[in-house]
């Protein structure tokens, strides 16, 4: 059997001084090679003098990443900073050099419980370190933690929208669509075009734009509505009139929900369900209530292969589980290449299932790039539903 | 103290192998100073889905974790791909015990990535200018690599012809 791909790693924590760790990663596989070294204080896991050395890379440009490692400088390594890692240092340096901290900053927690412990067993000889962690004396991280999270998403998010409720104006649904640029409202050829799938901050994490930013753009480029689709945050219906009056503009909701077979945007479903859920068990529970579930971009693939690299046909896809359980399937996704939104094209096809768009935007920059345009003017989530059902609305690149 | 005497070390290795033909056995194994720990997943290909899973799972101050196989198996069926980590996470469970856990499971899948990754870089030239347009393509055929690192970042020398495609940006 010949090994068709390995990655090594291996981290050591050191004493630099009383007060300080000195640590040391390296990653080896089959494709990168690279090293990481850092301080940390002790005291409350602050890492500081961040370098990193490439042995083996792939693009000519994969030696800019070091530039950028030393914006992790001053980071707490408390439990929780993982996702702080993966957003800085992945997205500006390199995945791999991230990976690999996250690594590092693991072995910092574990040898800082460790030697907390040791510090503590001078004066009770016979504590174990089972003992002492559970007792919770390890817990040098609780500050550490706060200061990775400064508020929860759900408090600012409360927030923004009390604060939209404050300067709501005009009437919905009497302006709807109303928008500035592009083609009249309930236009016969284009349609009524909503955009089904996107993002906003700070209710997404990942997302980087406010709803009233994404809202304003929707109106700019001509779009008649969106559908909020946070993840795994449903708003409410108040809050949701709230920006339509203050907007003049149609804002609807969607549920977009994790399931063990991927993401799912159920509409007319309003249960907040955290966590996964089965999708056999939301399919259960949507149709109790007649709602209706689009798979979302079932097909999206990685950054350098996708569906079709590794061999999955239309017929293969068809088979998936998935299909069986959803209303209708997401085929014109922003976020997708071409060949994985025409792999599901051929499928909803294939199964007879009618075809979404949706930009799955999560900046201003990309809202609108694909949309769902609908033959009739919809006025209202009941309206949405029912066109949904009806079937009368086709995928559209619109902007 | 010395600082020539290690506190703490870790070793983690990630290895992925062809079975049953065509699906791919990922296995991650850790060991550092307190945990000893091994992870196996097989992948169907080309669906990608894990149809096999098993494990073991020792640690010096935490708790086994409780019914480990059986926990285990929640995430049959779950199919490697983008979004595969808050399933996984939410599948196996958040405790303190079950960190360690769905990280290796994470690096398992990581490792069936990287193999198909590794077929496609292979495809790479070696001559720099070559080099250089088969990256610039990769960029421009799947848009997600776009301002996703450094090598890729807005306005760097492999997205040229993308931001001049797409009139100085790439939406």
């Amino acid at each position: 059997m010949i090994v068709e791909f390995m990655r090594n790693k291996m981290v050591d924590v050191a004493h630099l001084d009383a007060e300080t760790l000195s640590v040391h990663g390296v990653l080896t596989d089959s494709i990168y090679s690279l090293e990481l070294d850092f301080k940390v204080r002790i005291s409350d896991l602050v890492c500081s003098e961040v370098e990193g050395r490439w042995l083996r890379w792939t693009t000519p440009q994969c030696p800019r990443a070091l530039t950028f490692l030393n914006e992790a400088d001053g980071f707490c390594l408390a439990p929780g900073i993982d996702a702080r890692i993966h957003k800085t240092m992945g997205r500006r340096a390199c995945r791999h050099f991230a990976n690999l901290f996250i690594e590092c900053a693991y072995a910092v927690r574990e040898t800082v419980k460790m030697l907390r412990w040791q510090a503590a067993v001078v004066s009770e000889p016979d504590l174990t370190l089972r003992d002492f962690i559970e007792r919770g004396a390890d817990d040098g991280s609780a500050t550490s933690a706060e200061m990775q999270n400064p508020a929860s998403s759900e408090e600012t998010l409360a927030s923004a929208v009390s604060a939209s409720n404050g300067k709501a104006s005009g009437k919905f649904p009497a302006d709807v669509g109303q928008s500035s640029a592009g083609a009249a409202v309930g236009n016969q050829e284009r349609g009524f075009v909503i955009d089904l799938h996107l993002h906003t901050a700070p209710a997404s994490p990942c997302a980087s734009s406010s709803v009233d930013e994404m809202i304003v753009e929707a109106k700019r480029i001509g779009l008649d509505g969106i559908c909020l689709s946070d993840h795994n945050y449903l708003w409410s219906a108040e809050a949701v009139q709230a920006l339509r009056e203050k907007h003049n503009f149609l804002v609807l909701r969607v549920n977009e929900i994790v399931t063990e077979q991927g993401d799912m945007l159920v509409f007319g479903f309003y249960e907040d369900v955290q966590g996964i859920i089965r999708l056999a068990e939301l399919k259960q529970r949507v149709a109790a209530v007649g709602g209706f579930i689009v798979a979302a971009h079932p097909f999206r693939g990685f950054l350098t292969f996708g569906a079709d690299d590794v061999g999955l046909t239309p017929e293969k896809a068809m088979a998936r589980e998935m299909f069986k359980w959803v209303d209708g399937v997401e085929c014109l996704n922003g976020k997708v290449t071409v060949t994985e939104n025409g792999l599901a094209r051929h499928v909803a096809t294939g199964l007879g299932l009618p075809a979404t768009g949706g930009s799955d935007a999560h900046d201003v920059s990309t809202v609108g790039v694909c949309a769902t345009a609908f033959e009739s003017e919809i006025k209202s989530e009941e309206d949405l539903l029912a066109a949904l059902k009806a079937g009368k609305y086709r995928p559209v690149n619109f902007r | 103290m010395s600082s020539n005497i290690l506190n703490f070390s870790l070793n983690r290795c990630t290895s992925v192998d062809k079975v049953n033909g065509t699906d791919l056995l990922s296995v991650c194994r850790v060991r550092d100073t307190f945990t000893d720990a091994e992870i196996r997943i097989v992948v169907k290909m080309p669906d990608m889905e894990i149809v096999e899973i098993s494990g073991h799972f020792r640690h010096a101050y935490l708790d086994a974790v409780e019914d480990l196989d059986s926990r285990l198996q929640k995430v049959l069926g779950v199919r490697v791909g983008t979004g595969m980590l808050k399933i996984i996470k939410g599948l196996l469970g958040e405790e303190e015990n079950c960190d360690q856990l769905v990280y290796m499971v994470e690096e398992c899948c990581h490792g069936i990535i990287l193999t198909l990754t590794k077929k496609v870089l292979l495809k790479a030239p070696d001559d720099e200018v070559g080099k250089f347009a088969f990256y610039s393509n990769m960029v421009k055929k799947s848009i997600r690599l776009y301002d996703r690192c450094a090598g890729f970042g807005k306005g760097t020398p492999l997205v040229a012809e993308l931001e001049a495609e797409n009139g100085g940006g790439a939406a």
